[in-house]
């Protein structure tokens, strides 16, 4: 009786990330899931250090991994629209929040369904916030070219 | 186990590389084999001298090495930093899709105990699994 489905793609024109899923409960919740620290912290399995929900406010996350090893995750958020948009940046970092991997640029959309909600996680990693537009194109066909080289490496 | 927050500095300084499309485009081209920098100018209506800042960069980032000879100095993909940035949009993905089991199962849950707003009780003792 899971009304659940899945669907992943790695965009190939773009080497973008985009996640989707349906899940079986209203918007709104599914929402606050993603936007209520209380709610949030319970399935990323974070602790939330910093959470300003609004534009231009920061946050950072504390996790544990199972090496015992600590890491952050952290970011500035660009957009807001409840119950349908978050824009954020998103980035690993060390302790003092320096940052351990590239920044990339998070937008998860919510899809009313009547009753179920469609999320869509798209992830870019050239898409920073100065460079949004100017790399909007993201990953070139050239890169795939790459990614096929690469596999006969 | 999910790798993606294994630290690697390179990284960053193998994606502020790649972001430019021509340094992209040069790569692309030198995958299909070792160019002189004349060879890697001419697709881009550019000067020798705007070339070969990109593949300094290039060659800062490990992305290309570059012939010895003092005349034609081919360059050539190294391909092993793009396997990493490659492999680590992987591990993210390995990420959103095991926070998404999680984020599943949490809703579930919070819909369980929240049941009785429901009209119809169908499902009172309302534990998952």
């Amino acid at each position: 009786m899971a009304a659940t489905s899945n669907a992943t793609v790695a965009e190939p024109a773009e080497r973008v990330l985009v996640i989707e899923r349906v899940f079986d409960a209203p918007r709104e919740l599914v929402f606050k899931c993603w936007t209520e620290p209380g709610h949030l912290s319970q399935w990323l399995g974070s602790t939330i250090v910093t959470w300003e929900l609004r534009q231009g406010g920061r946050y950072r996350m504390h996790k544990r991994g199972p090496d015992g090893q600590d890491h952050w995750q952290q970011g500035v958020f660009l957009e807001i629209v409840a119950p349908e948009r978050i824009v954020r940046t998103h980035c690993w970092t060390d302790a003092e929040g320096r940052p351990t991997r590239p920044e990339t640029l998070l937008t998860v959309t919510f899809a009313d369904l009547d009753r179920r909600t469609k999320v869509t996680l798209h992830q870019a990693v050239f898409e920073s916030v100065a460079a949004r537009d100017e790399h909007q194109r993201g990953w070139s066909s050239s890169l795939d070219q790459l990614t096929e080289y690469i596999a006969t490496v | 186990m999910v790798n993606y927050l294994q630290t690697s500095p390179d990284l960053s300084t193998t994606f502020a590389a790649l972001a430019d499309p021509t340094r992209r485009a040069i790569l692309a081209r030198l995958a299909a084999g070792r160019a002189t920098v004349a060879e890697l100018a001419e697709p881009f209506e550019m000067s020798g001298p705007a070339v070969s800042k990109h593949l300094k960069v290039l060659e800062r980032a490990g992305l290309i090495s570059r012939g010895r000879e003092a005349q034609w100095r081919p360059c050539r993909l190294v391909a092993a930093p793009l396997k990493d940035a490659v492999d680590w949009l992987e591990e993210y993905r390995r990420f959103w899709e095991q926070s998404f089991d999680r984020l599943d199962d949490y809703l579930r849950e919070l819909q369980a105990k929240d049941k009785p707003a429901s009209p119809t009780k169908e499902k009172k003792n309302g534990r998952n699994k």
